[in-house]
């Protein structure tokens, strides 16, 4: 995975003539690899996403999954949601702002959120690293170009900004969260795991999630990539 | 429904661990849930029971509409066929011989679902054998058994003239497919007899239908409390078929958040109930939750795992992605969307690429729930001309 530097405004050519220019890029996607990190250093799933609105960041997000035990708290919907606040603030019509608005996130959003960026009709996202589990920009389904004229609009995407960055964040994520030798920890974590877990457990045939990330691999780590990738 | 044997059932170190442990913790902090907790919760669905006398007449009947699955493409498409050469076996004593050399030469790589020799029913020669591919033949312009078989391997003793037939590039996975290419050519196929029976529309007995029918009915009163609020006619309906316990009912709220469609409602309403959620929805009557029996004393269902959804229409690409991250149960819809995508658009719920796959069906209701477009087209020209 190179961070295709040269290739990456390929699929960007503009239509509707909103465009962040290659400063405002360096500038916004230097801010959402701040944020990642600080998510790093806080143990949290190292992604950062913004949305800049006239060079404003009208909304921020992470992965909020846990806390609010809904599986669709992603980054990128915590930010939408800020820059609906947001206009509500300013009293200004969302869609006028939204077409005005880009979306810089360190991971490529997933296929629920590329569909939720369409029904918002936002122009342009700029992505680090793909995302090959649930990736909504080409990488499992291509949800940003596709013909779905009842679900807002395409949008362009500027993909492999500091993609090896991006990917060694989460490896390290992953690592940090690998409790290899450390007994108490592990006993620790299999708890976090196999706590919201246990009806599949005594369950055996809704296992699919479970088995799932046996199947993976036998570590702790690959439960973590599992329950905490966006 | 067709992915009956999990490759991964075996691996039982790991997992025997995890059970173990959390079956310690269960011994500290946690109990199964008791019987009690199971009937009070029984009692409190009293309120969220749809009012089903208000639609009696239309929507009491569970013969007027039949649930048929979902299937994946490869389940619902048509076989692809591709060319072979086949050849009458003109003396029946070289059958064994001539398919053993065959197997040699031509293997069929890929291709086990093929029978290498077919029964001619009133023909001359009662056999014919599959002798190669039309891509695997070394000329394709003299098709005689001399080029297809050289010298050496295969003695052409008892072979007739070589002949195009056409045989299935992909093993049958339903019944209609296999009716289909066996047609062609005779093809082993392994029947999974759910499907089978999910296909005939004959999968659901009459008191599941009934419980069915009972919940589609609670999404389409939703819908239409939405719709009276201006919203989109989209209702959808979380249960747990174990308890038969309706967990959360919402409708569409996209009228004040656009991105608030009843599945995405109703997905936040099920985090409320197990003491989570980010919305506040308790200004929509229409919308609303069971507060699990005490959060504290059963093991909590995690997100929407072993849950079914029932929803009017069919979900967009942003709430089917959303169920797949919920790792839902099942999912029931009504009536098609244009963009939906579980049968329309995409299959989001039978891609390979995606570590959690279900199964969907459609039609629960299907009649009903199409009407609800009309009411929305109804609500909408009577805005419009408000405003004009
Ligand atoms: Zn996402
Ligand atoms: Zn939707």
């Amino acid at each position: 995975m190179g961070t295709e530097e040269g290739r990456y405004r390929l699929s960007a050519d503009s239509a509707e003539g909103f465009l962040p220019s290659d400063e405002e890029i360096e500038k916004w996607m230097d801010s959402a690899f701040g944020m990642a990190k600080d998510a790093l250093e806080n143990g949290e799933v190292p992604v950062g996403c913004l949305m800049v609105y006239n060079d404003e960041v009208v909304g921020k997000g992470r992965n909020e999954v846990n806390e609010t035990k809904n599986a669709t708290r992603h980054a990128e919907m915590v930010a939408l949601d800020q820059l609906l606040d947001w206009c509500g603030g300013c009293s200004l019509d969302v869609s006028s702002v939204c077409e005005r608005t880009a979306l810089y996130v360190t991971v490529e959003p997933c296929i629920m959120c590329a569909a939720a960026l369409r029904l918002l009709n936002i122009p342009v996202v700029v992505y680090g690293c793909r995302n090959e589990r649930f990736g909504g920009c080409g990488s499992v389904l291509d949800v940003s170009s596709a013909d779905l004229p009842q679900t807002g609009s395409a949008f362009k995407c500027v993909s492999g900004h500091r993609a090896d960055e991006a990917v060694e964040m989460l490896k390290t994520f992953y690592k940090q969260e690998n409790p290899n030798g450390d007994q108490k920890l592990f006993f620790c974590l299999s708890f976090i795991v196999s706590f919201p877990m246990s009806p599949y457990l005594i369950f055996p045939h809704l296992n699919i999630f479970c088995l799932f990330g046996i199947f993976c691999s036998s570590s702790l780590r690959s439960f973590f990539q599992l329950y905490l990738v966006s | 429904m067709h992915e009956t044997t999990h490759p991964v059932r075996v691996t039982t170190g790991f997992f025997m661990f995890e059970l173990k442990i959390c079956l310690n913790f269960w011994d500290t902090s946690c109990q199964l849930i008791s019987f009690t907790d199971f009937y009070e919760a029984k009692e409190n669905t009293g309120t969220m029971e749809p009012q089903t006398k208000r639609w009696k007449g239309s929507e009491c009947d569970t013969d007027s509409w039949v649930a048929y699955p979902v299937l994946s493409d490869e389940q619902s498409q048509d076989v692809e066929l591709i060319e072979a050469f086949a050849a009458p076996i003109v003396d029946k004593k070289e059958t064994s011989r001539l398919v053993r050399e065959l197997n040699g030469l031509y293997p069929l790589n890929g291709l086990q679902h093929i029978k290498r020799v077919r029964a001619v029913k009133g023909s001359l020669h009662p056999l014919e054998v599959l002798v190669c591919l039309v891509s695997e033949a070394p000329d394709l312009k003299e098709a005689s058994i001399d080029s297809l078989l050289p010298s050496g391997g295969v003695k052409h003793d008892g072979l007739g003239q070589p002949f195009v037939v056409t045989v299935p590039a992909r093993p049958p996975l339903t019944r209609p497919q296999f009716e289909l290419v066996r047609k062609h050519w005779p093809t082993s196929f392994h029947e999974d007899k759910q499907v089978t029976v999910a296909l005939r529309g004959e999968l659901f007995s009459p008191p599941q239908k009934a419980r069915m029918h009972t919940y589609m009915t609670s999404a389409l009163t939703a819908a239409r409390t939405g719709s009276e609020l201006g919203m989109e006619a989209v209702g959808a309906v979380m249960v747990d078929p174990v308890m038969e316990r309706i967990i959360a009912v919402g409708h569409d709220c996209r009228g004040d958040h656009p991105l608030h469609h009843a599945v995405m409602v109703c997905i936040d309403l099920v985090a409320r109930s197990q003491g989570g959620g980010c919305y506040p929805f308790d200004r929509y009557p229409g919308c609303s939750f069971q507060k699990l029996p005490d959060a504290e004393a059963s093991p909590q269902p995690y997100i929407c795992t072993g849950y079914d959804l029932y929803v009017t229409r069919e979900p967009c690409v942003m709430c089917a992605m959303a169920l797949v991250h919920s790792r839902i149960g099942r999912v029931f819809y009504g009536t098609a969307s244009a963009d939906g995508a579980f049968g329309s658009k995409y299959k989001i719920h039978s891609q390979k690429d995606l570590n959690h796959r279900f199964e969907v069906y459609k039609g629960v209701l299907g009649k009903q729930c199409e009407d609800l477009n009309c009411v929305d087209q109804h609500i909408n020209n009577k805005t419009s001309q408000h405003s004009r």
